[in-house]
């Protein structure tokens, strides 16, 4: 590079235009995206019809077995938990962290507001209170004591420095413990309507089918404020910062235990929010709800493209992840499959969606190359080869 | 393996290597020979590529085309093992052996002596013993690796490649975090080697220990070969022009002499537990203060101790004449003082962020110092909204781009689009991306530690003139570097460590490279030193 090196400008143009062509995996949802509609039209083609009576007019009609209003409901219900807590794992593992203990704290946060539930509830000491009042406070107690714990997580990663794995395996244990403790073991049902009927499980008729959709515009909601603040947020450049690189994080002056507190409280946050909706959709929870979620949980946020080394996640992708892995369970009824497969098939489309991430990372650092090599050639042309 | 066998056959043949990377061509049409039992130095400018070569000879990565021979018969190596088998071992800082084993377990890694399924322990050492031995190393067989200096360290994996066979060692930059001393014994050791008939590849691109050590030299420049000719053929000059195209005299820009301003950082009685003690200093704006000094003299540990980053650290800092009190890298940057850490990997960059996003790191905060109620109120109606990334706790993507275009114009990066990964940048352009953050961060006060390390000749050119520039609008700024030339020219004055220590200050008249040699090294003399208190270790034998 004869020119760079004669006359050395005060001031280098940038080689480039600035304005540049928007980085192109700016959707990185596509594949997953692919795979939902891929599994979706093969649960539709494969998994057959139903006779279904109509109640009113009393005659029967054939339908698809998996697009089946009420089957899609459930769907989308049951992802519903998954997807809320594998998005705030999602920013957990962002931060190169792991949060082991979503499906104590979704237990923890299901068991007090139960308790509190069951206390307003027709049996309770305090029926007939005012509705005005049960409903927040219900929502307060279970996305209250889902942050307090995730908070508890996140002061003993920052302050005790115990790698997250150790710190949340033992939170793991202890919030279920306390569930059991609180609970003596027993469940909590009898909940004011206000709070089941008419709020989570607020039914909505459509033809033959009821159709339960606050889970699913919780989830939606949750989804869209989560990606919002991770594209947009200052924390949610902080948190890919630190997960990308703590050290680089420190050096820079950002407030990197204050990001890790946060995620870790987000995270028992979201395993309140869909304890909270389990609450009103079921009306009862005990101290063995949530058992295992964690996993599952974790599994989503790894299919859906977040990273276990830090730097790398979508709220949206956590979604995905969590609807891939439900309709694979859903699939598993609709075919007729041998319940005790399931967690074979998990299993294996999770490391499936490790190894195709893989493939798509080599691919993307091959066409890197490839446009490197580009920018060299025309550089060639401008400049004449120098002579030693 | 006498040397007479293969005079005619060359020990390596490069036939048109060619590699790419993300963001770079490493290596194109790259084709030359070694001579068998001759110590072959690769040289170029940062980023020439010649590593990359060393670590496809040693198996580490694959060529995209063209072939190697070794001794006339063609290989592909898939592995580090296969080059191990055919005889080629790399000795790279990086690459070490198992730092968790001990030096003797290490060394027998490969073929460990054993009795059924128990490792022979005595066998183990003697054998040890004898490897180390044929290097002229006499640490302790039985010490685990992980403690050893990088020097001794070095040693090991030598013997650790002479013990499996290899006949061809590559060394990758051998002598970069080696003392004096250390360097000088490592010379020896090459010389013992070749005599031996090891050929060696030697990459590096410092003059002193090519022309002490080689005989042969290849000189790669973006990529592609310039030239392959016996050492006696050419000088330092002739061999900087290969390197970068021009000559020695232009190596550094001259600097822009100016009278410094009030005084920015001062610092009284800095010590700290086991890294330095006693440091005191003071810059005024527009001047460069230059840190020279030995590794392991504590010039980085003061860095980090002013920035907050050493929480045993005593003694008082003054900003523009106030005392401050810094705990964190938080408080320090809320106070415009910026560090660029001299590991751009670990301490600088967030290589899967992009460029864009690097720059901006430091400053997403509120300058106003609100908090999150505060920025609730305050935002919108805002005086300083213009020069302030954020409204409440978003971020303005808008504004965002115009600062990044502004600091890639101001400091001449070169990248594909603000948007690509920082990671793909080069060396260069990847330091001025965390320059540009404490800029952008409105620091007036910089601490750069090893500003130009792994930085190719061309970018440590334009590095060199923005520090001046930088000085000139009125920055202080710190400059630690291993790297004499670039103290002595750079700096208005030149602060020397020793041993965790000042061993004195130099006005810019006064700093030859005599006289900071001899500050640097004690009084006993500037070649050899054997520090008595020094944290670092002296090196085996």
């Amino acid at each position: 590079m004869e020119t760079d090196s004669e006359a050395l400008p005060a001031v280098m143009p940038a080689e480039s235009p600035v304005t540049s062509p928007r980085r192109r995996a700016r959707f990185q949802e596509t594949g997953l995206l692919g795979i939902v509609l891929a599994l979706g039209l093969m649960l539709s083609v494969f998994g057959g019809s139903l006779q279904v009576r109509d109640r009113e007019s009393g005659d029967t009609h054939t339908v698809n077995k998996f697009l089946r209003a009420d089957n899609l409901d459930k769907l989308a219900k049951n992802t519903s938990f998954f997807a809320i807590m594998a998005i705030g794992a999602t920013f957990v593992i962002i931060t190169g962290g792991i949060d082991l203990s979503v499906g104590s704290i979704y237990c923890l946060a299901a068991v007090c507001g139960a308790m509190v539930l069951n206390y307003f509830g027709p049996r309770g000491a305090g029926a007939g209170a005012s509705a005005v009042w049960v409903v927040p406070m219900a929502m307060v107690v279970c996305l209250g004591v889902g942050t307090l714990c995730g908070l508890l997580n996140g002061v003993g990663v920052v302050w005790l420095r115990v790698h997250p794995f150790v710190i949340t395996l033992g939170t793991m244990a202890i919030y279920r413990g306390v569930a059991f403790v609180m609970t003596k073991a027993q469940a909590f049902t009898h909940f004011p309507a206000a709070f089941t009927d008419g709020f989570i499980r607020y039914k909505v008729v459509w033809g033959s089918a009821n159709l339960y959709p606050v889970p699913l515009a919780i989830m939606i909601g949750v989804t869209l404020l989560a990606g919002w603040f991770l594209r947009r947020a200052v924390t949610g450049r902080h948190i890919f910062a630190v997960g990308g690189n703590e050290q680089a994080s420190l050096f820079s002056g950002l407030p990197v235990s204050g990001v890790k507190l946060k995620v870790y409280a987000f995270s028992g946050l979201s395993a309140g929010i869909a304890a909270m909706i389990m609450l009103g959709y079921y009306g009862s929870a005990s101290s063995d709800a949530g058992k295992g979620y964690e996993l599952d949980v974790i599994a989503a946020a790894v299919v859906g493209g977040a990273s276990l080394a830090g730097g790398r996640g979508t709220a949206l992708g956590a979604l995905l992840g969590a609807l891939i892995i439900q309709m694979i369970n859903n699939g598993i009824v609709i075919l007729n499959i041998d319940q005790n497969y399931s967690q074979i098939i998990i299993g294996a489309v999770i490391v499936l969606a490790v190894l195709l991430d893989r493939v798509n990372s080599v691919l993307r650092e091959k066409r890197l190359s490839r446009a490197a090599q580009l920018v060299k050639e025309s550089r060639r042309e401008e400049v004449c080869e120098p002579k030693p | 393996m006498s040397q007479s066998l293969f005079k005619v056959t060359p020990a390596i043949t490069f036939r048109s290597i060619e590699k790419r990377f993300p963001g770079v061509v490493a290596l194109h049409g790259v084709s030359f020979e070694v001579n068998p039992g001759s110590c072959h130095a690769l040289m170029g400018e940062n980023g020439a590529g010649k590593s990359t070569l060393g670590k496809i000879l040693a198996g580490i990565y694959r060529p995209d085309a063209g072939s190697i021979e070794l001794a006339g018969v063609g290989q592909r190596f898939r592995s580090p093992l296969e080059a191990r088998l055919a005889g080629v071992a790399i000795v790279h800082q990086e690459l070490a052996l198992c730092p968790n084993l001990t030096v003797a377990e290490n060394l027998c890694l490969s073929a460990l002596p054993h009795r059924g399924p128990v490792v022979d322990r005595e066998e183990l050492l003697v054998q040890a013993q004898r490897f180390l031995g044929e290097v002229g190393g006499d640490c302790d067989p039985q010490e685990e690796l992980g403690t050893l200096s990088t020097g001794q360290t070095q040693l090991v994996q030598i013997a650790a490649a002479l013990a499996t066979g290899a006949r061809i060692l590559v060394m990758d930059e051998p002598t970069s975090s080696l003392s004096l001393a250390e360097a000088q014994r490592l010379a020896d050791l090459i010389e013992r080697l070749r005599r031996r008939g090891t050929t060696i590849l030697y990459v590096s691109h410092r003059l002193e220990e090519i022309f002490r050590s080689c005989d042969t030299v290849t000189v790669l420049r973006d990529g592609g070969h310039v030239a392959t000719m016996p050492l006696a053929q050419t000088d330092a000059d002739g061999l900087m022009r290969m390197m970068i195209g021009r000559s020695l005299a232009k190596y550094f820009p001259a600097h822009a002499a100016c009278a410094p301003g009030p005084e920015r950082l001062r610092v009284e009685g800095l010590s700290s537990p086991g890294k330095f003690r006693d440091v005191s200093f003071r810059i005024c704006a527009g001047e460069v203060l230059g840190v020279a000094g030995l590794v392991g003299s504590g010039r980085s540990e003061v860095a980090l101790g002013i920035f907050g980053l050493d929480p045993a650290v005593t003694g008082s800092v003054f900003l523009d004449q106030r005392p401050v009190l810094i705990r964190n890298p938080a408080e320090a940057m809320a106070l415009g003082l910026g560090l660029v850490g001299e590991d751009r990997k670990r301490q600088g960059l967030v290589p899967e962020m992009s460029c864009g996003e690097n720059v901006t790191l430091a400053s997403l905060h509120c300058p106003g110092g609100r908090g999150f109620w505060g920025r609730l109120v305050h935002c919108p109606v805002c005086p300083r909204r213009t020069e302030c990334l954020r409204i409440w706790d978003f971020i303005r993507l808008g504004s965002e781009r115009q600062w990044v275009a502004k600091f890639f114009r101001r400091l001449g990066v070169r990248a594909a689009s603000p948007e690509v990964p920082a990671v793909t940048l080069s060396g260069g352009n990847q330091q001025k991306l965390i320059l540009a953050r404490c800029l952008a961060r409105n620091c007036r006060v910089l601490i750069l530690d090893e500003p130009t390390r792994g930085v190719d000749v061309g970018a440590k050119a334009e590095i060199h003139r923005l520090i001046d520039e930088l000085a000139s609008a009125g920055h202080a700024i710190l400059m630690i570097s291993s790297e004499l030339p670039e103290v002595l020219n750079l700096s208005t004055r030149v602060l020397v460590m020793r041993n965790g220590r000042v061993a004195g200050v130099l006005e810019r008249p006064d700093a030859t490279p005599e006289a900071v040699m001899q500050l640097m090294a004690g009084r006993s003399g500037a070649s050899r030193t054997t520090p008595q208190t020094a944290p670092m270790s002296p090196i085996c034998n």
